[in-house]
């Protein structure tokens, strides 16, 4: 146990994450990019902090709003929690993606089961046009409350 | 859930593009937010698709007057079963988007081609050669104005010899006449950019790299066998032969051609167009435009058509190619006529019309 704590302490020491750009946070510090850590993994170590840049691009792509400081240190923390995991050694162990991957994949048969529930579904709707749900025009920042993002389906 | 009848068709489709069919594939989750999305995620097959490394083969032809064909061939990158997403329609007028979430979760085949095609022209025609195809597959009914076949196309130039210039993406190409303009469009649009010392973005690109890809763990990886792999006790409505499929493929466009061309003696560039592989570039001589659709579906049904007047009429091959190919062809367009109207009206007298007529260029005769 205590060899145990050692490491994981070890490994939130100050090395700055890897993935981090050398750009300046909103505070005016400057960091250094990261030199290489002792896991495989890519993910960056304790202590690190998330650049403006990066905080834009996840309120962009997350919808969500980084409002203070104190969230972003939040978000920080949050990752320095998460890093815990590099604790373990899963060297030549294969991702486990689902408890399912030893089971067989279901293949349903071409049949129509349901359906011709269009009117009441277009009841989920506040609003409605002519059977079309109706929505804002893109995607909305919250920061931004504008639309900036291009869509990646829009015809 | 998985439908089994979306897995027959990747694997016939992979098949008839001579891909390798991958005995393991899976199932990844795409993150992003959009209101045609209402789940949040896309679920397809980015990591290891279902099929891979196969090619297409096309027709081309030689020179304006489309007397000369022939074949290059587009290697493709994989297949992949994914979920499609709603439909948008912007209505800039009120700020706002209409959804229709009809074809929401509903399964679509994506073909992803390597960068082997060099403009408008012949990313149009392999196009229709994958929907001829896919016709004939039936795994698809193929068609672009109704949505069934969407075309993204990506588009970059390079000097000879240098790497892959930046490409840009456009999307939800629904026609060939638009495919190729589009493209034509594009690749000159870059060109004149970057001899203005300017660069191309993009934007597509940025956002796309970043997007939350997880496994999708609803569904565990999907196994396919064959002949040999086959578990002897297996549900049979629950595993999916390659073998057993592959026997089942129909006859493919390039093989009806080369069947036309043995068994009729007509000229390779002539089978080409009574598939009708010539598109949008079968321009009429007539002095206002045809609209595309009613172009393309010229050609439907036109092999039948040759391959009855052929049974019936015992009229030597070569004629009855060369009326049905100029004279019908000629009148239909100039008609502004699908081939299965023509028919239905006056079927017997056409035929007689053909038979009676060899290779005269008369199309105002009586029956019609």
């Amino acid at each position: 146990m205590w060899a145990r704590a050692v490491r994981v302490r070890f490994l939130a020491a100050p090395h700055r994450g890897r993935g981090f750009a050398s750009k300046a946070d909103p505070q005016g510090k400057v960091q250094a990019a990261g030199q290489g850590t002792h896991t495989p993994r890519l993910a960056p170590q304790g202590g690190g902090r998330v650049s403006a840049a990066k905080i834009e691009h996840l309120e962009r792509l997350a919808l969500v709003n980084f409002g203070s400081r104190e969230a972003v240190a939040r978000l920080e923390k949050a990752i320095a929690f998460a890093d815990q995991l590099h604790a373990v050694d899963t060297e030549g162990v294969e991702p486990l993606e689902s408890v399912l991957e030893d089971r067989c994949l279901y293949l349903r048969s071409d049949n129509v089961a349901e359906g011709d529930c269009a009117e009441e579904l277009l009841q989920n709707s506040r609003q409605v046009v002519e059977e079309y749900f109706v929505a804002p025009p893109g995607n909305i920042s919250l920061p931004d409350m504008v639309n900036k993002i291009p869509s990646p389906t829009a015809e | 859930v998985l439908n089994r009848r979306c897995v027959e068709a990747a694997v016939m489709t992979g098949l008839a593009l001579n891909c390798h069919i991958n005995k393991k594939s899976l199932f990844d989750r795409k993150h992003y937010f959009y209101a045609d999305l209402p789940a949040g995620y896309q679920i397809t097959q980015q990591r290891l698709p279902i099929a891979a490394n196969g090619h297409l083969t096309y027709g081309t032809y030689i020179g304006k007057k489309w007397s000369q064909v022939t074949t290059k061939m587009v290697r493709i990158k994989q297949i992949q079963l994914e979920q499609d997403s709603g439909k948008s329609l912007h209505d800039d007028l009120r700020a706002q988007t209409l959804i229709d979430l009809n074809r929401a979760g509903v399964g679509l085949l994506e073909v992803v081609l390597e960068p082997d095609l060099c403009c408008g022209e012949e990313a149009a025609v392999a196009v229709r050669e994958l929907q001829l195809i896919l016709q004939a597959l039936g795994t698809s009914q193929a068609n672009m104005a109704e949505g069934q076949l969407r075309v993204d196309a990506n588009i970059s130039v390079h000097h000879p010899g240098e790497p892959l210039g930046v490409r840009t993406e456009v999307k939800n190409l629904n026609s060939f006449r638009f495919l190729a303009k589009a493209i034509d469009y594009e690749i000159q649009r870059q060109i004149t950019e970057l001899e203005n010392g300017g660069e191309i973005l993009n934007e597509t690109r940025s956002f796309d790299y970043k997007l939350g890809f997880m496994p999708e763990p609803n569904l565990p990886p999907l196994v396919l066998y064959d002949a040999t792999s086959l578990p002897s006790d297996a549900d049979s409505q629950q595993v999916i032969n390659i073998d057993q499929l592959r026997d089942m493929l129909p006859e493919l466009p390039s093989a009806t051609r080369a069947r036309l061309v043995q068994q009729y003696g007509m000229l390779p560039e002539h089978s080409f167009t009574l598939l009708g592989s010539k598109v949008y570039f079968e321009l009429p001589k007539v002095p206002y435009p045809v609209e595309e659709t009613t172009a393309a579906n010229n050609e439907v049904g036109l092999l039948e058509f040759f391959q009855n007047v052929i049974k019936e009429t015992r009229a030597e091959p070569k004629k009855v190619t060369n009326w049905v190919l100029n004279t019908f062809l000629y009148y239909l367009k100039q008609q502004n006529l699908a081939v299965s109207e023509r028919v239905q009206t006056s079927r017997s007298s056409v035929i007689r019309q053909a038979a009676s007529q060899g290779s005269s260029e008369n199309p105002k005769a009586p029956g019609y």
